[in-house]
């Protein structure tokens, strides 16, 4: 029996293909035959709809009006006749009329991070917070986090979901939190070392921060207590986490969730699989759509993730447009988990940018990014007119080592990393280089595009 | 004979420069010659400072990206014609200068490709080579003890 508290036993039992050890945190829904999973979800499909149609008068004046009863769903793929909920309706609606409890059944009250407008609000009730804290336990034990690991929180808590959301499920596992919250990355590292943290919920790219003010401050990462990373918030790119894994010798996943169907514990990543995430199917029902026409695309094919949450009681939601870009598959994995894994986002369906009508996605950058040595994933992409023509530039992040001291291998270097960018997006960018630590690292999610573009 | 050179990658921005040389004074490290360029996006700092070792020390420990190059320093005297003389006798040695920059008093660093090839195409010439060391002293006692080494 491998014990998983020893730094690096989880991937070398990875390595050698013995998942026996790994943890599975509710084997009786994670591995059930997928028949059992679909008649959950039926279940509990019916029973949510009813439930919203019952208390909810958006959804009731929706259905009505597309001629669909609660009755009408009587199988899974029913689904695709209850009305789509994207996030407008959410603040339409704001702050409670989306809520099918009475407000003193509420518990907690969570917001999205709205740049714009009014936020999203989204409430709990116990129910709630307790499925919440399953979904957050999975995902925990799936990175082979264990009863008594020490788990410091280095998101900030308030209204952001992610913050509270891993804080009481990992609580709820048996885990002793830490609740550092955002910033003072110093004393983050202190309190590593003070504390005998084995577990760091962080933002991947504020994950890189830490480790590279602990490796300044000439802190051992290898010799540390510190074991798993839980990243959220932001989208991994993979060579960003191999890179942390590597330098922090930790093994990090990422989780999947947002605010609008529940927060952090949609899916996540286990370690047999590291693209993929598991999705908790018995509190979630998942359909892929082509974000243009809203139909079904083919089974494993990309499109958008549209979510309906099942078990949600305070503010239940049907059919959530997430934008988010993906693909289901529903292949028993390694780890043993027979619930349905969805790639990991890599782009959502509007964040796509159209330059001098090419379609590019941040995430493209950033893989190409990450395979340019001498550069760290850290970037920023601003997006002018100039000339009336559409002008993207690529801010990208010089590693000391790649310095020479000669403008002719500098501009290069630079001239190089536009020459792949422009193979990838097949729309020609200026790369501009910046120092180490130029790209100013964030807690929350990471701010990569500047659109300057009049609209 | 050779000098060390510490050059730096910064962007163009304001404080950035200060940032640097506020670390050198924090380290006690003494600029001895310094030149700035850009190209719009980003520049090339180099410096010529006492401690070499100390300022790439101090660079490296706040991350930038820097790096330790060698170039030829040469005293020149101070009198009209004297920088046409000693840039004659690189061409007339078919060593190309790369780039150039003065230092503190008569002193001007010089970059080439090769240097070892230069030290030995420079031997037998008018010019005077200096080393590290000569750039350590202030500017007053250097010229009062002149030529210490490699002077011919």
């Amino acid at each position: 029996m491998a014990d998983l508290t020893v730094k690096g036993a989880a991937l070398a039992a990875v390595a050698a293909g013995d998942f026996a050890d790994l943890p599975i945190h509710d084997p009786a829904v994670e591995c059930a035959s997928r028949e059992q999973i679909r008649a959950v979800q039926l279940e509990k499909l019916k029973a949510q709809v009813a439930w919203t149609y019952e208390r909810v008068p958006w959804y009731r004046a929706r259905m009505d009006e597309l001629g669909v009863a609660p009755d009408d769903v009587r199988t899974l793929e029913d689904v695709r006749k209850l009305p789509f909920t994207d996030k407008a309706v959410l603040r339409e609606t704001f702050p409670y009329g989306l809520f099918a409890v009475p407000m003193d059944e509420v518990v907690e009250l969570h917001a999205s991070s709205g740049t714009t407008g009014k936020p999203i609000v989204v409430g709990y009730n116990a129910h709630d917070m307790d499925v919440w804290s399953d979904c957050i336990a999975r995902l925990a034990q799936m990175a082979g986090v264990v009863p008594g690991d020490r788990a410091q929180m280095a998101f900030g808590y308030g209204m952001f979901t992610g913050g509270f959301g891993l804080h009481y499920g990992l609580q709820k596992l048996g885990c002793m939190m830490i609740p550092a919250g955002s910033g003072n990355t110093e004393r983050h590292i202190a309190m590593i070392e003070d504390y005998g943290t084995t577990v760091l919920i962080a933002t991947p790219s504020y994950a890189l921060h830490v480790c590279e003010v602990g490796e300044r401050m000439g802190f051992d990462w290898e010799s540390s207590t510190l074991r798993v990373g839980l990243f959220g918030g932001e989208p991994c790119p993979p060579g960003l986490k191999a890179e942390i894994e590597a330098r922090m010798h930790i093994v990090c996943t990422d989780n999947y969730g947002l605010t609008e169907v529940m927060g952090p514990g949609v899916s996540g990543e286990c370690l047999a699989a590291r693209d993929m995430q598991h999705i908790a199917e018995d509190h979630f029902l998942w359909e892929v759509v082509d974000p243009e026409t809203g139909e079904p695309v083919p089974e494993g094919a990309m499109g958008e993730l549209v979510l309906t949450p099942l078990d949600k009681q305070a503010i239940p939601v049907l059919r959530y447009r997430t934008h988010d870009l993906t693909r289901v598959v529903c292949e028993p994995c390694a780890c043993g988990r027979t619930t349905a894994r969805m790639q990991k986002v890599r782009a959502r369906s509007d964040d796509m940018l159209i330059i001098r009508g090419t379609n590019v996605f941040p995430s493209q950058v950033e893989d190409v990014l990450a395979g340019i040595e001498g550069v760290t994933p850290h970037y920023r992409i601003v997006v002018e007119t100039v000339g009336g023509l559409d002008r993207m530039t690529v801010h990208v992040e010089l590693k000391p080592e790649a310095f020479s001291d000669s403008y002719e291998e500098m501009d290069a270097f630079r001239a190089a990393i536009a020459e792949k960018l422009k193979g990838v997006l097949l729309v020609g960018v200026r790369v501009k280089l910046v120092e180490p630590g130029g790209i100013e690292r964030t807690t929350g999610k990471a701010k990569h595009v500047e659109d300057l573009r009049k609209k | 004979m050779s000098v060390s050179q510490i050059s730096v990658f910064l962007e163009s921005k304001p404080g950035h420069l200060r940032r640097v040389l506020d670390s050198f004074e924090e380290a006690g490290v003494s600029v001895r010659g310094y030149s700035a360029s850009d190209t719009g996006d980003y520049g090339i700092v180099r410096f010529i400072v006492d401690d070499p070792d100390a300022a790439l020390a101090v660079l490296q420990g706040q991350g930038a990206a820097a790096t330790k190059t060698e170039v030829l320093c040469v005293r020149l005297d101070d009198r009209p014609g004297e920088l046409a003389r000693v840039m004659g006798v690189m061409a007339d040695c078919g060593i190309n200068v790369s780039y150039s920059y003065s230092l503190i008093s008569t002193y001007i660093a010089l970059s080439v490709k090769d240097l070892a090839r230069a030290e030995e195409l420079l031997a037998h010439e008018p010019v005077e080579l200096i080393g590290q060391d000569s750039l350590a002293q202030p500017f007053g006692a250097a010229e009062a003890s002149p030529a210490a080494e490699g002077g011919r």
